[in-house]
């Protein structure tokens, strides 16, 4: 079993926020640590004036089937699974510092969901041994 | 006393079955008796995957009419 997940949140389609919300409760549902480290086109989808994250043009034809699906499942949006998942387990979210300066954001510009702005050294060190997954 | 907790996470998809059924083990004494109920088609895989990682006993797995239902013992807590 993994010491702990890093997971590199990158893209900012709706698809792949599915797997970061599964992946980062099953993590905190283990006691698996998990670090996050939203860079790139996620990081707009962590800050207070989100948008909601468009699925990808490649695939709209599955979209509504996909849509229609997770309503009936009754699924949490991804963004109340991340929530969960950081009041269940060992969860917490960095924004990467590079992409926050080059967005021109500041900390508090971000969403509470955000632990802190950190660079890609202090991630790596922190989450030294961990599986890394890249989104 | 040990006490049964019944967790019904019918009608959840993954992960929430094993979340609530965490939830729930977060707040179990040593001893209890922790029912879970799910029509998650992967929940059986995951729920034993669960007992694996954590330590605990698994009393009983089946499938009744598209429910699945496990009954786990809370022996990993001290």
């Amino acid at each position: 079993m993994a010491k702990g997940l890093a997971i590199i949140m990158f893209t900012g389609q709706a698809e792949y926020f599915i797997p970061l919300a599964v992946l980062t409760q099953t993590a905190a549902n283990f006691g698996i640590p998990v670090r996050v480290f939203v860079t790139g086109f996620a990081l707009p989808y962590f800050t207070k004036n989100k948008p909601e994250p468009r699925f990808s043009k490649e695939f709209e034809d599955m979209v509504p089937k996909l849509e229609e699906g997770i309503k009936k499942l009754n699924m949490p949006s991804w963004y109340d699974i991340i929530k969960e998942a950081k009041e269940t387990g060992d969860v917490k979210i960095y924004v990467c510092s590079l992409m926050a300066e080059a967005m021109g954001l500041k900390k508090e510009d971000l969403d509470p969901i955000v632990d802190d702005v950190v660079g890609a050294a202090y991630f790596m060190q922190t989450t030294e041994g961990y599986q890394v997954i890249f989104i | 006393m040990a006490e049964k907790i019944v967790v019904d996470a019918r009608n959840m998809a993954c992960p929430g079955p094993i979340t609530k059924l965490t939830k729930a083990y977060r707040k179990a004494k040593p001893g209890d008796i922790i029912e879970v109920l799910a029509t998650d088609p992967g929940f059986k895989p995951d729920v034993q995957a669960w007992v694996q990682r954590t330590g605990n006993e698994l009393l009983e797995l089946k499938e009744e009419n598209g429910v699945i239902k496990a009954v786990i013992k809370v022996t990993a807590k001290k």
